[in-house]
């Protein structure tokens, strides 16, 4: 059975991707529907679900609340997303150094590698936060660090393992270039862990970023955070729960859809992966 | 040789689920009598083990699962028995001896707290006791320093012990028959050869039966009393190791025998039996060796053949060899 | 056993630097100090004397090591909010935190690995799958919702919990829970998954021929296989519960380490944010060491240095 038809039969494949897709065009589609974010109507105060002209109400600010949550998706996409891609590059190459070149490197490497690694995400922002300010870039560089760090770790393993198996040591009793068994056998082979790792940590990153919105780090006002919007609604939860309930479901939902899509694939592409993914995910 | 201490009838072991359905064992039977080492003999993947397995109910199941048959001993069909019964003869009345001891033992306890382990299982003693008997029984299965394994692990150990404190384990509750699973082929040929000598002393001294499965046609002349030939599934030829291995009465039995180099013969190529074993989902009706056989008749592709008993052998050919 | 040691060493080393990092950073971005202790009139001149006095003008390395010279003495400094000591102020946060997170430790494997245990036993069937969903999901819910909605449902709606402050086992429930759901559901997975590995090895069919029981087998010799990555799990937890405290401890009003840092870092306070950062730093990197010499012990193979 070929990989493709495959990936269609498996159900949390399936689910994640659809569950994602609407996320996405949720958030690609919304704000040109619905508007500005940042459209303030204090008169108004308060609508709710449903009102003609506001789909999903307005918060304290008379803000629309469509436009806003799925301003606040893309916003939380964006930073995922950049930071797991840079996180992945980073760490690949990272990762690749150290377990290929092993030594001395190696070890100064995994030194550092095994002491970030371990770090709760949260306290690393907030930290960056306590040092640079508030805002969206020490959320980047915090998240970004820790990713990039967590793939390092996983890829060198991989690759340390790969370098003992049979074809690497065949390549090089064969005289391939350093480059030729990099490119061609060893980055090959670890792509599909560091794919299934990079949609684990898609999934962390959306969580963090939020959470950090969510304490009043992170992105600032008036940009539309999910996590801000969770937490400027907490005060009105008997009133209009509404204003805290869709973007707490949309963030459940991006995160769900990225931790079933990750499922999926490490279910797919090999079951001997599951041991290393699932001791990097023990985080 | 007195009476018949187990006896497996028409026993079928198969796949059944998620829509496949074959089996790997089809309608085999034989008996082991007192005091004798039966070896079961065939290629990898006839489904040797599988039998052996059976007997317990060890296979793996799902997806393995009995469709039909059974296995008496002692006057009741072990395969009908309700788990509770059946653990009380596993390890105490029959036992069993896997092939790979190092990953058969438990890597997270000592030797001696497996061993102990079984013990208490069926035996009412305590702990002291338990030590007792596991110290006993490390001898018996010929362990020099029975007090130091005691306190090993598994992955200290090297092969040969390993294996050896596999049998102590199965001799610790005194059981009847042993079943051993290829007990000697993770092993190197001198080790082999020391394990072997242990199952013979054990037939004799303690008046034993055991089932020896094996590939190995020189562990069958050299330990074995009597042997049963399986070909993809089927036992096709039982007797007595002399009698089978002096003439063999099925194709498929004479064929394994020629095939193997002998020292000093002029022979100059390996005799092989043509042709390849079928995959258990591409049975031919008829006899199964028929594709491959030398002396195949017209009949042999459209009929089974029924076991033909002429004393003490049993073959299964509309043309045996005699 | 040198490993472990030569591993606690790198340890420690990496805490000093990384503490080290974060008091340069804090002191190097931080605002003007003395806008905060001295009157908006005070002078240049007047600001600069009160920095040479307070040691402010001196490298970053002394003041690091003036730093940790106060520390080891007692004299952690004061918080530029209130001025309260900032010892009194630590021991009382550190106890709050220690009460909601231990139990939250203890809930953790309380609830997860018997969770796991069934789910494993009782593979493929409705409990399993039940069982599995939630964990997936439960994974999924960024812990700040699942605070606001219990607060919702158990204390706006049903009223049958308080929603914040501290007081007594009623106030501990909902943070507690809402702290271990990640940790729960997680320790659920790997339980589970262990144990359906561990009972497909060969040395569960070596116990099953020698008559020991189906409930020994699953609880004295599988359990304890697949106990040893739940160590390393555990050690961790205590890193990554040090970090979600941040939140949940902010949210329920918990007066803790966590909460204290948030608002010390909202607010500037930098004697605090060292301080409190400082101690997670430390916390989380303890867990981790733990975490690895756990391992360590609990696999005989490698207690045996083989």
């Amino acid at each position: 059975m070929t990989l493709f038809r495959r990936a269609r039969r498996n159900k949390q494949l399936v689910a994640g991707t659809i569950l994602a897709t609407m996320v996405i065009v949720l958030g690609i589609v919304g704000p040109w529907i619905f508007g500005a974010y940042d459209k303030q109507n204090l008169l108004a105060g308060h609508k709710p679900l449903g009102t003609p002209g506001n789909f999903f109400g307005t918060d304290a600010l008379g803000r629309d609340l469509a436009a806003r949550a799925t301003y606040g998706i893309r916003i939380s996409l964006i930073v995922a997303i950049s930071v797991t891609a840079l996180a992945v590059v980073l760490g690949m190459g990272i990762g690749l150094v150290a377990g290929y070149v092993k030594g001395r490197v190696d070890s100064a490497i995994s030194l550092v590698v095994d002491f970030v690694w371990g770090f709760p995400l949260i306290l690393v922002a907030v930290l960056a936060a306590a040092s640079i300010g508030s805002g969206l870039l020490p959320v980047i560089l915090a998240v970004g660090l820790v990713n990039t760090v967590a793939i390092a770790r996983v890829v060198r393993g991989e690759v340390l393992g790969l370098s003992e198996k049979d074809f690497v040591v065949a390549a090089h009793a064969g005289g391939y270039s350093t480059s030729h068994i990099l490119l061609r056998h060893i980055i090959p082979n670890v792509m599909p862990v560091a794919f299934v790792l990079s949609s684990y940590y898609v999934a962390v990153a959306i969580i963090a970023e939020a959470s950090l919105s969510f304490v009043g780090l992170g992105a600032q006002p008036p940009t539309p955070s999910l996590g801000q919007m969770v937490s400027d609604g907490r005060n009105f939860l008997r009133l209009n729960h509404w204003e805290s309930t869709i973007p707490g479901i949309l963030i459940f939902a991006m995160v769900l859809s990225v931790s079933l899509i990750g499922d999926g694939l490490r279910d797919l592409l090999d079951p001997r992966l599951r041991t290393a993914v699932e001791r990097a995910s023990a985080k | 040789m007195t009476g018949v201490l187990l006896g497996v009838e028409n026993l079928s072991v198969g796949v059944h689920s998620s829509g496949l359905s074959y089996d790997i064992v089809r309608d085999i039977s034989f008996d082991l009598y007192q005091n004798e080492i039966l070896a079961v003999v065939g290629e990898s993947g006839c489904g040797k083990s599988l039998t052996a397995l059976s007997i317990l109910s060890l296979q793996s199941s799902p997806p393995l699962r009995v469709t039909s048959g059974a296995v008496m001993f002692g006057g009741r069909d072990l395969l009908q028995l309700p788990r509770t019964e059946l653990r009380k003869v596993r390890g105490k009345e029959i036992s069993m001896i896997f092939q790979d001891p190092m990953s058969a033992l438990d890597p997270m306890f000592t030797v001696g707290t497996i061993l102990t382990t079984a013990v208490r299982a069926h035996q009412q003693v305590n702990k002291a006791r338990a030590e007792e008997i596991s110290l006993a029984a490390l001898a018996d299965a010929g362990i020099e320093d029975p007090r130091r394994r005691f306190g090993e692990y598994a992955f200290q150990l090297s092969g040969g012990i390993s294996q050896r404190v596999m049998i102590a384990l199965a001799l610790v509750n005194n059981p009847k028959v042993i079943i051993a699973d290829e007990p000697t082929t993770a092993l190197d040929v001198t080790v082999q050869a020391q394990i072997l000598e242990r199952l013979l002393m054990l037939k004799k001294d303690r008046g034993m039966s055991i089932i020896l499965i094996t590939h190995n046609l020189g562990v069958v002349a050299s330990v074995a009393d009597r042997v049963a030939v399986m070909y993809s599934g089927e036992i096709v030829e039982t007797g007595s190791v002399a009698d089978v291995f002096r003439g063999a009465q099925h194709p498929y039995t004479h064929g394994l025998l020629r095939a193997v180099p002998r020292l000093g013969s002029a022979a100059k190529s390996l005799t092989a039996i043509p042709g390849r074993v079928p995959q258990p989902t591409e049975i031919p009706a008829g006899c199964v060796f028929a594709p491959r056989c030398e002396r195949v008749t017209n009949v042999c592709h459209e009929v089974r053949p029924a076991l033909l008993i002429r004393g003490p052998s049993a073959v299964r050919c509309h043309n045996p060899i005699d | 056993m040198r490993v472990v040691l030569r591993r606690t060493l790198t340890m420690l080393l990496l805490l000093l630097v990384s503490s080290f990092a974060v008091f340069a950073a804090i002191r190097l971005s931080g605002g003007d100090v003395t806008a905060a202790r001295l009157p908006a009139s005070a002078s240049a001149e007047d600001r600069a004397l009160f920095r040479q006095q307070v040691g402010l003008d001196k490298p970053i390395i002394n003041q690091y090591f003036t730093y940790l010279g106060k520390l080891a003495t007692g004299d952690l400094g004061n918080s530029l909010t209130n001025n309260a000591r900032l010892s009194t102020l630590a021991t009382e946060k550190i106890r709050n935190s220690l009460i909601l997170g231990g139990s939250s430790m203890v809930v953790i494997f309380a609830l997860g690995i018997p969770l796991g245990m069934l789910a494993a036993m009782r593979r493929n069937s409705w409990l399993d799958t039940g069982i599995t969903s939630v964990s997936v999901a439960g994974m999924a819910i960024p812990n700040f919702w699942l605070a606001l909605i219990s607060i919702y449902v158990f204390s706006t709606l049903l009223g049958w919990l308080p929603s914040a402050g501290q007081g007594g086992i009623r106030y501990l429930i909902l943070p507690t829970l809402v702290l271990s759901a990640e940790g729960i559901a997680l320790t659920v997975r790997m339980t589970r998954s262990a144990m359906l590995e561990n009972l497909g090895q060969d040395f569960v069919r070596t116990l099953r021929a020698a008559g020991v029981s189906e409930r020994r087998i699953h609880f004295k010799h599988v359990l304890r296989s697949s106990l040893m990555p739940l160590i390393s799990l555990a050690g961790l937890r205590v890193g990554q519960i040090a970090g979600y405290a941040l939140v949940v401890e902010t949210i329920f009003g918990w007066a803790g380490v966590g909460q204290a840092l948030v608002n010390a870092v909202l607010r500037r306070d930098y004697p605090v944010v060292q301080l409190f950062s400082l101690l997670l730093v430390a916390l989380v990197t303890f867990g981790n060491l733990m975490a690895t010499v756990g391992y360590t012990l609990a696999n005989p193979r490698l207690r045996k240095h083989q």
